[in-house]
C-alpha cells in the first residue's frame, strides 16, 4: 500500500493522513518478507516496530534498511561472512544512533558482497541478490541488499558504503539514486573497515531530495571518528533549487568518446554513450556548460590496479582481527592457532582469500616500494589532476557505467584492456574523497543506466543542487520495479 | 609469474588456507595485477611524487581530550565469546 512512496509522500501519510508510522511499517514488514525469498535484500528483517519519538524530523516514522556491515547493538550483523554469521554487536554506529534519534524506523539490515569487497551482490553468506528489474541479472555490489530493497520500492531510502563505487554502481544497474558524500561528511564509527582511506557511508534513494534530506540528518563532526568533517550547518534540501545556470562540468574524452570503442560490438556500450552526449545537449539547454577535457590514458588505465593495492593493503590488516576468538564462530583445535586456522579457512570465501593475500604480498618489505608506495603515488597524481580541473569547472560528469546490469553468467571482464577505465573510473571519488552521485538517466533494453556527477571536495550541496537539476530533465525521478505487485503492468 | 608455494606461504601466514585450484585463479590474478603494476612504475618520475594515504587533509582533525569517555563494559567485550573463564576470554593452553 505504501510501496514506492518517497520521503515527501509518505511525510504527508503521516502528518496529514493520519496513517500511522506503525502501520507503515507492518505493511512495509510484510512486503520485505514476501520480496526476499526471491530477491534477497536483507540478512535479517526487523519484525517488532520500534521508534523513538522524542524528536520531530523529516524522517520521523519513515522506514529503511542499512547495511549489514553497520553495527548495530542487539541486532545481528554479519557483514554478510561466515565468520561473522552469529555476531551480535554491543555498540550502535554513529549513523545507525543518528537515524534512531532521528525518529527513522529500522526495516531490516541489508545483505551485501561478503566484508563489502566485490561488486557483484554474489558474495554473501545468505546467497546471492538479484536485480529487481531483472532477476536474471545482478544488482551489483556490495551495497547490493540496500539498492535492491530501494529498487523494489520497499523502503524509500537505505544506507551503504562505498569504497570503490559500491553505492554508485549498484544505484547504476538498480535504477536508484546513490550518493556517496565527502570523506569524513558522515562518520564510520561502527562501519566495518574494509580500506579506511576509501571507505565513506552514503545513501541510495530513489530521488536527490531524498538524499539530501537523509545526509542532512546523519552528517556532522564525531568524536569517535577522528577523519569526520566539522558540520558545514548547511541544509542541503534547502540547496536543492538554487540557480545552477553557468554552472560548468567537464566529461573525459578517453571515457566518453565513441571513436574509442569504433572496433567494439557491444551495442550496449555504444547506445549508453549516444545517450550521455544526448543528455549533455540537454543539459546545455539547460543552462550547464559542459566540455570535453583529456587526461593522460595512462593514468587512467592505471585507476583500477591502484585501487586493487590501496584497498586490499588497507583491508588485510584491517581484517585482522576476524579470528574466530573474540567473536564470530569458533572451531575446536588443540592451540589458539589451530582455532584461528580453521575459523579463517572455513570463515571466509574464495574471493576474500585472493584479496588479502594479495594485499599482504603487496605490503611485504621487499614488494612496498613497487607495488603499494607506487599505488599511492598514483593516487595522489589522479587526485591532483582532478583538483587542478576544479579550479575551472564545478564538476565531473560521466555515465557510471558502460553497462546495464550483468547477466549472472556474464564474464567479468572488468580487467580487460576495453573495460579497464569505463568501468573503473568511480574510483576517483574514493581516491580524493569527492562527493559523488549517480542517479538514473536512461532506460536500456528495459533495464536502467546511470549517469555520475562528482564534485568537488565539501561541496555536497552543489553535487546535490546540481543533481537535482540533472533529475528533473532525465525525468527518472521515483522509478521503481513494480515485481510482485497484484497491479504489475 | 609468482609461484604457488610464495601463494601458499602468505595464506599461512595469514592463518588460513585455500584449495588448490583457488590457487590456480589467484595465480592467474597475481599475473594481471603484477603486469598492471609493472605499467605504473613506468609512469616517468613517479618514484618523486609523495605517496598519498588519505584524500585529503582534514583541518579539523585534532587529539581529543584524555579524558574518560563511553566504554564497553567487562559483560559486553565478552557477549559473543564461545568460552570465558574469570571475565577473560578461554583458549588452549599456550604453555605446556
Amino acid at each position: 500500500m505504501y510501496r514506492g512512496l518517497n520521503i515527501t509522500q509518505l511525510r504527508d501519510k503521516i502528518d496529514n493522513e493520519g496513517i500511522s508510522p506503525e502501520e507503515i511499517f507492518e505493511s512495509t514488514n510484510k512486503l520485505a518478507h514476501q520480496l526476499q525469498d526471491e530477491y534477497n535484500s536483507f540478512v535479517t528483517i526487523i519484525d517488532k516496530f520500534k521508534m523513538k519519538t522524542t524528536n520531530k524530523t523529516l524522517l520521523s516514522g519513515i522506514c529503511y534498511g542499512l547495511k549489514d556491515n553497520i553495527s548495530t547493538s542487539n541486532i545481528l550483523t554479519t557483514s554478510s561472512s561466515n565468520i561473522l554469521k552469529d555476531y551480535i554487536p554491543v555498540y550502535d554506529a554513529t549513523v545507525y544512533k543518528k537515524l534512531k534519534n532521528a525518529g527513522a524506523v529500522l526495516v531490516g539490515k541489508t545483505v551485501l558482497d561478503e566484508l563489502a569487497m566485490g561488486g557483484t551482490g554474489t558474495t554473501a553468506h545468505t546467497g546471492i541478490v538479484r536485480n529487481p528489474w531483472d532477476k536474471n541479472r545482478m544488482i551489483g555490489g556490495s551495497s547490493a541488499g540496500s539498492a535492491s530493497a530501494v529498487a523494489l520500492g520497499i523502503v524509500p531510502f537505505a544506507i551503504g558504503s562505498d569504497t570503490g563505487d559500491s553505492i554508485r554502481k549498484p544505484a547504476s544497474f538498480g535504477g536508484v539514486v546513490g550518493f556517496k558524500p565527502t570523506y569524513g561528511r558522515i562518520s564510520r564509527y561502527g562501519l566495518f573497515a574494509f580500506a579506511s582511506s576509501l571507505d565513506h557511508i552514503g545513501t541510495l534513494t530513489r530521488n536527490v531530495h531524498d538524499a539530501a534530506a537523509v545526509v542532512d540528518i546523519i552528517k556532522g563532526l564525531d568524536p569517535n571518528d577522528m577523519t569526520t568533517l566539522k558540520d558545514d550547518n548547511k541544509n542541503y534540501v534547502s540547496s536543492l533549487e538554487n540557480d545552477i545556470k553557468g554552472k560548468k562540468l567537464f566529461y573525459i574524452k578517453e571515457i566518453c568518446d565513441k571513436k574509442l570503442y569504433q572496433d567494439s560490438n557491444d551495442e550496449v556500450m555504444l547506445k549508453i554513450l549516444d545517450e550521455f552526449h544526448k543528455m549533455l545537449d540537454k543539459l546545455r539547454n539547460q543552462g550547464f556548460i559542459i566540455e570535453e577535457v583529456s587526461i593522460d590514458k595512462q593514468l587512467l588505465e592505471a585507476l583500477y590496479p591502484t585501487y586493487m593495492s590501496i584497498s586490499c593493503a588497507e583491508a588485510t590488516s584491517n581484517n585482522a582481527n576476524l579470528t574466530g576468538i573474540q567473536f564470530g564462530p569458533r572451531n575446536d583445535g588443540s592451540s589458539y592457532q589451530e582455532i584461528m586456522m580453521k575459523d579463517r579457512t572455513l570463515g571466509f570465501s574464495e574471493l576474500i582469500k585472493r584479496r588479502f593475500i594479495l594485499g599482504s604480498f603487496i605490503l611485504q618489505k621487499e614488494n612496498q616500494e613497487k607495488l603499494f608506495l607506487n599505488a599511492c603515488r598514483i593516487r595522489r597524481l589522479i587526485v591532483d589532476k582532478i583538483n587542478e580541473l576544479f579550479k575551472d569547472y564545478d564538476g565531473m560528469i560521466l555515465p557510471a557505467s558502460g553497462s546495464i546490469a550483468p547477466k549472472f553468467d556474464d564474464s567479468s571482464e572488468k580487467l580487460s584492456e576495453k573495460y579497464l577505465i569505463l568501468e573503473n573510473h568511480l574510483v576517483i571519488g574514493n581516491f580524493g574523497g569527492f562527493p559523488s552521485i549517480t542517479l538514473p538517466f536512461t532506460m536500456i533494453e528495459n533495464m536502467p543506466v546511470g549517469i555520475n556527477l562528482t564534485g568537488r571536495v565539501k561541496e555536497d550541496d552543489l553535487v546535490l543542487n546540481m543533481a537535482n537539476y540533472i533529475e528533473k530533465v532525465t525525468g527518472l525521478s521515483d522509478i521503481y520495479s513494480k515485481v510482485g505487485d497484484s497491479n504489475e503492468v | 609469474m609468482i609461484e604457488k608455494e610464495k601463494l601458499r606461504k602468505y595464506a599461512k601466514l595469514l592463518m588460513f588456507d585455500m584449495k588448490e585450484e583457488e590457487y590456480e585463479t589467484l595465480q592467474e590474478e597475481f599475473n594481471i595485477i603484477l603486469k598492471q603494476m609493472d605499467l605504473i612504475a613506468k609512469i616517468p618520475n613517479i618514484e618523486k611524487v609523495k605517496p598519498m594515504t588519505f584524500p585529503f587533509i582534514n583541518e579539523d582533525a585534532k587529539l581529543r581530550e584524555d579524558i574518560v569517555g563511553d566504554y564497553l563494559t567487562t559483560g559486553e567485550v565478552l557477549a559473543n565469546t564461545k568460552q570465558q573463564v574469570d571475565d577473560q576470554v578461554k583458549i588452549p593452553k599456550v604453555v605446556e
